[in-house]
């Protein structure tokens, strides 16, 4: 990964900024100096700082929790006088056994595909911005736009489970308690988050494509 | 491709230079600068580490236990326990290869990796419903388990076979193990609980039939501050049901708890008389007795085989009739078969029977507790010698049943004791019933040997001859008869003519007895009267006469007294103490 500039087939000196937060565009002054939209005091940057480094640390971090998110209990549960703990994918594979085939396949999609993919997406983001910068850019753009949009889903698992720990309290009979892997797992949804967060989409658009008007 | 500008947005110096100025260096950073961002998928790293260090740590060895069935058993649910405490899960269920057991393979937690050892045990602890109580409740609502015994070897084992019922002992449970051998089972199972004055105190842990020598040994657990009461004088009997019994002091009935009725139970108890010893060490062997009173009769040691051969019949001599001496039960009959005596040319029957010496002990001249075959011979000939001999008695006169009983029959013929094929032969004697059998049959053959046919010929001549002399009296008879009436007609006529004349004699005497007793009474009235003059006379002269005698009685004593009165008069009468001085 390259932070410094090659001075080689530069575009022109960039003098408008964008505010990404109020859309606002302001004239880029030549001084080094922190910059703040006049309308409504956002941060203004060019690039992300440090955008593919964060996004790739993010990732980096959310697939080793991936790991034990998956293997180990996310949910204990005591039912007249037996301890069972629950893994995610122990989970779904009771729900499809007892035949709710449906809701095993929404379980699945949210709490394994779904952050799965998200960081193989921002995993090849990051990479197709360093090293196939013109490689399908609107596609890549438009699975930017789909992980932003779906990220924050994959906390479902995480409030159903915070809500049976808080609700299931019938003493010996029934409770349930919250596991580690709960905690990996709501580590892995949040890091995916920054990830996509720190992931700047301009990237993508930066190299001038040679068919690109 | 080329390299495109991913600069970084304060990347500034990209400002684009005018043409004629010279184009300034601009030297790649040699390494890319670092973001603290990096930290975090550091942490994350070590956070997955641990809980992979953690997990690593905390998963023990996997076992694999057989079972003949997988009732029960769940993938992935079953857990293991050892003293109620999870130790591990089963992870999968399956078949062996030929299919005849199945096989649970289990993962233990790491904390219990040591219970994987040689000696431990596992079973699939179920709800269990008996007679002795309900156990495995806990499993109606939680599904079964595994239960764990853990073993104290140290060598790791990783293939066990499961026991199909759970152990009654477990390891480390204080108390002591003993082993009963029984004649048959009862009522008893594993489980049975065990009684000392009632309370319980252990149970029951398991049984076995030792085929080859059919031997029954009942393995019983007592529980730990109760084992010093098992001594090696306790006596254990089975105390199932109910035993009722009519004795002098009339109908009893004794039972241990209502729980051992139903279920079958052992009680022990210690003889009042033999002295309380220490207690006995684990896995000490008793006798499991049938009941209370066998099992507290004294001990009968082992039993001497001998030979009784009857002549009688034997009906009513079960197998287990009692060898009596003198009222004290000293053997038992165990069989009885018929025998061909040639040289008497009879069948006589055999009776084999069991002998107790210990029963005998007392009569022993040595010390009691020399009990070799020798001494045993030796002192039953001391008592043949002496008389003893067997004979069969009837003990109940309704059901006929019969006793062999030992008795002293000092007019016997000395006999000696015979030994053959290690079994004694003991004199006997014919029993009272077959005695008095043998008598009538003499009798009724001496009557048979009476010659009844003669005597009754000669008395059928006899009569025939009293007949004719009859018959050659009659005439002479009719004559006599003829006389005699005649005789007694004359004498009646007699007698008719007398009557007027001795009646009148008759009237005659009545006037005079009528005569005398008026006399009489008159005679009474003067003299025996109390009013009559004589008897009043007589009455007076007798007072005189008494008088008399007093005086007479006065004036001798007077003399006796003071003889010289008879010269001198009466002597004067001595002064009277004055009346002044009386206190």
């Amino acid at each position: 990964m390259t932070v410094g500039a090659p001075a080689t087939s530069a575009p022109a000196a960039p003098r408008w900024l964008g505010c990404e937060c109020c859309g606002l565009v302001s004239a880029l002054p030549a001084d080094g100096a922190l910059r703040h939209c006049p309308r409504c005091q956002h941060v203004l940057h060019w690039r992300k700082p440090q955008s593919l480094q964060r996004t790739w640390a993010y990732l980096v971090a959310a697939s080793v929790l991936y790991v034990p998110a998956n293997v180990l209990p996310i949910m204990r549960t005591t039912q007249a006088f037996r301890d069972r703990p629950h893994t995610l994918m122990g989970g779904i594979a009771e729900l499809w056994h007892d035949g709710a085939w449906g809701l095993a396949l929404i379980v699945f999609i949210a709490s394994i595909a779904v952050p799965l993919m998200k960081i193989g997406a921002l995993a090849l983001l990051a990479w197709s911005a360093q090293h196939a910068p013109q490689w399908r850019r609107l596609e890549r753009a438009r699975v930017f736009g789909l992980i932003e949009a779906v990220g924050h889903w994959s906390m479902l698992d995480v409030y159903v489970v915070v809500l049976l720990a808080a609700m299931v309290r019938f003493g010996a009979l029934a409770s349930a308690q919250a596991g580690p892997g709960l905690l990996a797992f709501a580590a892995v949804v949040v890091l995916t988050m920054l990830a996509a967060h720190s992931f700047d989409p301009r990237l993508i658009w930066q190299a001038p494509a040679p068919r690109d008007p | 491709m080329s390299d495109p500008d991913v600069s970084a947005p304060d990347s500034r110096a990209a400002a684009p230079p005018d043409a004629a100025l010279p184009e300034p260096h601009i030297v790649r950073s040699a390494r890319p600068r670092l973001s603290l961002v990096w930290l975090v998928p550091l942490l994350a790293l070590a956070i997955g580490a641990s809980l992979v260090v953690r997990s690593i740590l905390q998963t023990g060895p996997r076992i694999e236990i057989e079972f003949h069935t997988a009732e029960g058993l769940e993938a992935g649910k079953t857990e293991v326990r050892y003293k109620e405490v999870v130790i591990g899960r089963v992870q999968a269920v399956t078949l062996r290869d030929d299919r005849q057991h199945v096989i649970a393979e289990v993962q233990l937690d790491r904390a219990a990796a040591g219970v994987a050892v040689d000696d431990t045990s596992f079973w699939v602890v179920r709800p269990r419903v008996g007679v002795g109580g309900i156990s495995g409740i806990g499993t109606l609502l939680s599904g079964a388990y595994i239960g764990v015994d853990a073993g104290v070897s140290s060598e790791a084992r990783s293939r066990f076979t499961g026991l199909e019922v759970a152990p009654y002992v477990l390891r480390g449970e204080p108390g002591s193990v003993f082993i009963l051998r029984a004649a048959d089972l009862g009522s008893l199972d594993v489980g049975s609980p065990i009684y000392y004055r009632r309370t319980r105190v252990g149970r029951v842990v398991g049984y076995t039939l030792d085929a080859p020598h059919d031997e029954l040994s009942v393995k019983i657990f007592i529980e730990a501050p109760y084992t010093t009461l098992v001594t090696p004088q306790t006596r254990f009997w089975n105390a199932s049901g109910v035993d009722l019994s009519i004795d002098a002091n009339g109908l009893s009935v004794n039972t241990q708890t209502v729980a051992s009725v139903l279920a079958g139970g052992i009680a022990f108890e210690q003889p009042a008389d033999s002295p309380r010893g220490a207690a006995a060490a684990g896995g000490t062997g008793f006798t499991l007795f049938a009941d209370r009173k066998t099992a507290m009769a004294p001990p009968r040691g082992p039993a001497l085989p001998v030979r009784l051969v009857f002549d009688g019949s034997l009906r009513g001599l079960a197998p287990g009739a009692p060898i009596d001496f003198q009222g004290v039960e000293i053997g038992s009959v165990r069989s009885a078969a018929l025998h061909h005596d040639a040289e008497h040319r009879r069948y006589p029957v055999q009776v084999l029977a069991d002998l107790y010496p210990l029963r005998l002990a007392t009569l022993r001249s040595g010390s009691p507790t020399a009990q070799a075959k020798d001494s045993d011979q030796a002192l039953l000939q001391r008592l043949v010698d002496s008389g003893l001999r067997a004979q069969l008695r009837s003990g109940n006169l309704l059901t006929g049943q019969l006793y062999v009983a030992m008795d002293f029959y000092p007019k016997a013929p000395p006999q000696k004791l015979k030994l053959q094929g290690g079994v004694l032969t003991l004199p006997t004697v014919p029993g009272t019933l077959s005695e008095l059998q043998s008598q009538v049959a003499e009798i009724v053959a001496k009557l048979s040997r009476l010659p009844f046919d003669d005597i009754g010929r000669a008395l059928t001549d006899t009569l025939r001859q009293a007949d004719s002399t009859m018959k050659d009296l009659t005439p002479e008879a009719r004559q006599t008869l003829g006389a005699l009436q005649r005789t007694l007609g004359s004498t009646d006529a007699a007698i008719t003519t007398l009557a007027p004349e001795a009646q009148a004699r008759l009237g005659e005497l009545r006037r005079v007895m009528a005569g005398a007793q008026t006399a009489i009474e008159r005679l009474d009235g003067s003299l025996l009267n109390d009013n009559a003059p004589l008897q009043r006379d007589l009455a007076q002269t007798l007072a005189e006469v008494q008088r008399a005698a007093q005086s007479l009685r006065v004036l001798t004593d007077l003399l006796q007294r003071h003889p010289e009165s008879l010269l001198r008069g009466n002597p004067a009468d001595p002064a009277l103490p004055e009346r002044g001085r009386a206190p």
